[in-house]
């Protein structure tokens, strides 16, 4: 028994600090490509504005076209395309690990779809324009992924002791399903206006025009984030399946509720601010793993940051491509992310 | 959501067409024999049976159809997407007014040797030579006639008295996300609303997108700097109460001279994005909008 | 040692096992038999802490696994699964050091005496080659040794480190450490059940590794281990010295199958050969 602790035989000494460099190395260069995006995307536009003028503060802001154009049409955009690109991305990450399919999406799981039929009600039936002081669709919209959420999330823990991914897969693309034929059918007895309208949210639009609804879905991903950085060695260990993660000492059945919690609340929170934008969640997760490898202490950060940048080039297209027509960004994204995810599934068969 | 976008395309064509419908006429060489039963899904020319004085014909009507109001009485036999056949044959009419779209349906109703009467999109023109045709079509030519003079009349009269006056730049929009400035629709260069908005004494400030219908980005509104807004909607939940609520919500936009003017404009009524009968009126009232003086 | 002592347990309101009794000496190497559904994985994952007993202890040195904290338990009870599945592809020296979360704190990462520890683990279990290859490359045997390895990690302590803060007091400096291996050589030929065989052995000889290995294999549990437990629906038939243990009446009574059981003259092993059902 004395030998028990004794030690395996020694071997070459080992390179120390190398995965903290590449971690910091992920967050600084990924970070700053979001950042850049940012930088970078309220000065391309259709239009030629000065800098020199947008930040004139001798001209009224309500006269200075420049600055309303960067400020107003802009540099929100930016900022919702980064939040929004960075959620999806990371709670398209979570949702893989959490569900160990490489294929899972921010939308597998019904969040979405009850997102967008909270929109849709608004939209096309008689309920009040705002609601709680703001824009009611995005308000609503929220609203319904919490309830969307709350119901696959009670579906997945009432058989059980623990949290059945497998329940939480089904339950998530039948919610899907039933959502989207109720989405057709309040669709279906709207006036053509508002079908329009309501056709047209689902494409994906980032122009929020100001920075209050971005103010607001700060909370939600705030609160997700935070529960994100806790969560990567799990989401590793869970990859290994959840007996094997539980002997080597995750508390299996915490570690799925912060992720789908927390997957979800971010998820729910990005489709009320820019619609339910597709593919960022599959895209960009995949394209992290083939730059850094599967661990996800360098795929979480990356693809908040390529998610964030992604879409707001996106965006940029979208704004910019058909001017002064908008371009669906959700469209953009799709025919990027269709093809792209095909490859996938024929590359790894 | 997958369910959603696959139809997203058809349903975007669709609603181009019934958001501004402008009929254009086909007509079948038939006898002059006036129909006696007649359904119409196409609200327009429903309205436009109506008022060339065939109302008591008209058996069946659309979904959508609300003008005039004895619309209500006849039987509903579905719209665009979704008529109701069964209901159509029973119904035993000897005329049926279908979208240029509804292939399959004109087919239908041809193999049952009933006759029919197709329109697609077109301007003012068109409206009024459809008008005409459908007065052929169903053997009241006078009174069509006079419908179509009546409303060219006023539209002549109402530029006469425009003439001269500076034509103000202005944005014609018709679709926007209740309370907020997103998925803003506006009409473009050519169609029914465009017509409208030229015969009104306006200049629209994307004339030069040869399209009916156009999505815009605040960013495109802000560049083409409008110096009056139009925002033409049937929503029922916009009411005279919640007008100044939607109207404000152009404000965030204050450096375009129309918001800084105060002068936007939110007009009720679905005669704007239905081109018929009262589509003089309705070009009347956005004139009213633009030229407050004239009258 | 690992003590299981008088413990149930059925899944919804199936009984699977009913009042076991099944003691694992610290450096002993004990098999598990059993046909299809006699219960031997659902006893694995309950010493495993995997599963709660309905009735009953699981004890590790004098210790209720239930009452331990989850990581303590991690650092002493290691799992090599029947197989594994990845589903994103890890590197071998990645899927090693694994096996060292319960070594660190919530955002501590890997230093390099874990490091050192994940290549001993592989060195001692003849991957140390496969080091940066990717997990979904390996063959089934090389799979196995690589999540031998990661399960060997677990146990290793960092020598005067930190590591020893958050350890029990109560536990002792020579602790038991187990590990638990689900059928292992069903997916492995010939070579590799060897190859495994004489792993295990080894490990257990040069570390005090305690082993526990559920298998349908009669001879490779024979040649293997020092005891065994024979269970047939969820109860134990017999238990203890292999050589007690094994024999043409125990075969008959678990597997009702008559058995000619004879000592192998080369490896002086027991030797089983069925040769007919009852």
């Amino acid at each position: 028994m004395r030998e028990a602790t004794a030690t395996l035989p020694a071997l070459h000494p080992v390179s120390a600090g190398d995965l903290r460099r590449r971690i910091w190395l992920v967050q600084v260069g990924f970070g700053a490509l979001a950042v850049a995006a940012c930088i970078g995307a309220p000065l391309v536009g259709p239009t030629t504005i000065s800098l020199r003028q947008v930040f004139d503060t001798t001209i009224p802001f309500g006269q200075n076209v420049d600055a309303q154009i960067f400020f107003i049409a802009r540099l929100p955009r930016a900022f919702a395309g980064a939040l929004v690109g960075g959620s999806l991305a990371a709670a398209g990450v979570v949702l893989q690990a959490l569900l160990r399919n490489p294929l899972a999406t921010p939308f597998t799981l019904g969040v979405s779809a009850g997102a967008s039929l909270g929109a849709m009600l608004v939209i096309t039936l008689g309920v009040p324009l705002t609601l709680l002081g703001s824009a009611a669709v995005p308000v609503a919209s929220f609203a319904g992924a919490l309830g969307a959420l709350a119901i696959v999330y009670f579906l997945a823990t009432m058989r059980r002791q623990g949290l059945s991914t497998l329940v939480l897969l089904l339950a998530g693309v039948t919610l899907n399903s039933l959502f989207s034929a109720i989405i057709l059918f309040v669709q279906y007895l709207a006036d053509p206006s508002q079908t329009l309208q309501s056709v047209r949210w689902v494409m994906g639009n980032l122009d929020v025009g100001s920075y209050r609804p971005l103010v607001w879905a700060l909370g939600p991903m705030g609160l997700a984030f935070v529960a994100f950085a806790r969560l990567p060695r799990a989401l590793n260990l869970l990859t290994l399946g959840a007996d094997s993660a539980a002997v080597r000492g995750i508390d299996v059945l915490r570690t799925q509720r912060v992720a789908f919690l927390s997957a979800s609340l971010a998820t729910g929170a990005a489709v009320a601010v820019g619609g339910p934008i597709g593919f960022i969640g599959i895209i960009v997760p995949h394209l992290v793993r083939l730059l850094v490898g599967a661990d996800h202490r360098l795929v979480l950060p990356a693809s908040i940051g390529l998610g964030a940048a992604f879409l707001v080039v996106c965006d940029v297209a979208a704004r910019t491509v058909l001017s002064p027509m908008e371009l669906p960004v959700g469209v953009i994204t799709a025919m990027l992310g269709g093809p792209f995810f095909l490859w996938l599934l024929v590359r790894n068969r | 959501m997958r369910l959603v976008t696959r139809h997203t395309t058809a349903l975007v064509a669709t609603l181009l067409l019934t958001v501004a419908v402008i009929p254009r006429a086909q007509v079948r060489p038939r006898a002059q024999e006036r129909p006696a039963r007649i359904i119409s899904v196409v609200p327009a020319l429903t309205e436009a049976l109506f008022a060339i004085g065939a109302g008591d014909e008209v058996v069946g009507v659309g979904t959508f159809d609300k003008h005039p109001a004895e619309v209500a009485t006849r039987t509903r036999v579905g719209g665009l997407l979704d008529p109701d056949m069964e209901r159509i044959f029973a119904l035993r009419p000897d005329l049926i007014i279908f979208y240029g779209s509804q292939q399959d349906q004109l087919a239908q109703v041809t193999r049952a040797g009933i006759d029919t009467f197709t329109y697609a999109h077109g301007g003012i023109d068109d409206t009024l030579s459809v008008i005409r045709q459908l007065g052929a079509r169903i053997g009241r030519v006078r009174e069509a006639t006079h419908l179509a003079s009546a409303i060219d009349t006023q539209l002549v009269d109402l530029r006469t008295r425009l003439e001269g006056r500076d034509r103000p730049r202005v944005l014609l929009v018709f679709g926007r996300q209740p309370g907020s400035l997103g998925n803003i629709y506006a009409s473009g260069g050519t169609g029914f609303l465009h017509d409208m908005l030229e015969a009104a004494g306006g200049r629209n400030v994307f004339e030069h997108v040869s399209r009916e219908s156009i999505q815009l980005s605040s960013e495109a509104i802000l560049t083409a700097a409008p110096e009056v807004i139009v925002e033409l909607t049937y929503d029922d939940r916009v009411t005279e109460d919640t007008q100044a609520a939607e109207v404000a919500v152009w404000d965030r936009l204050s450096s375009v001279p129309a918001v800084r003017n105060s002068r936007v404009h939110l007009l009720l009524g679905n005669q704007f994005v239905q081109p018929g009968p009262r589509m003089a009126d309705a070009t009347e009232a956005i004139a009213h909008a633009l030229h407050p003086d004239a009258f | 040692m690992l003590h299981a002592e008088h413990v149930s347990f059925s899944y919804d309101a199936r009984p699977v096992l009913h009042d076991i009794d099944v003691s694992v000496p610290t450096g002993g190497l004990v098999g598990v038999l059993g046909p299809n559904g006699s219960g031997k994985t659902t006893l694995l994952k309950l010493l495993a802490g995997l599963l709660p007993p309905a009735t009953g202890h699981i004890t590790l040195d004098d210790l209720d696994i239930t009452a331990m904290d989850r990581r303590m338990l991690a650092r002493r009870i290691a799992v090599v699964p029947q197989e594994t599945e990845l589903a994103f592809d890890y590197s071998v020296l990645e899927i090693v050091l694994m096996g060292r979360y319960p070594h660190l704190q919530t955002f501590e990462l890997e230093g390099p005496a874990d490091l050192e520890i994940a290549r001993r683990t592989l060195a001692a279990t003849g991957t140390a080659h496969l080091e940066q290859r990717t997990f979904r490359t390996l063959s089934g045997g090389e799979k196995q040794r690589v999540v031998m390895a990661s399960a060997l990690a677990q146990f290793e302590r960092v020598p005067g480190a930190s590591d020893g803060q958050d350890i029990a007091p109560d536990e002792d400096a020579n602790p038991t450490r187990v590990l638990l291996l689900d059928e292992p050589t069903s997916s492995l030929d010939l070579s590799f059940q060897l190859a495994t065989a004489t792993l295990i052995a080894e490990l257990n000889r040069t570390y005090r590794t305690t082993a526990v290995v559920c298998t349908h294999d009669l001879n490779f549990a024979a040649g293997l281990c020092r005891d065994l437990v024979l269970l047939r629906d969820g109860r134990v038939v017999a238990s203890g010295p292999t050589d007690e243990v094994l024999t043409p009446d125990t075969i008959g009574a678990v597997y009702d199958v008559e058995a000619d059981v004879h000592r192998h003259e080369t490896t002086q092993h027991l030797t089983v050969v069925p040769l007919a059902r009852l």
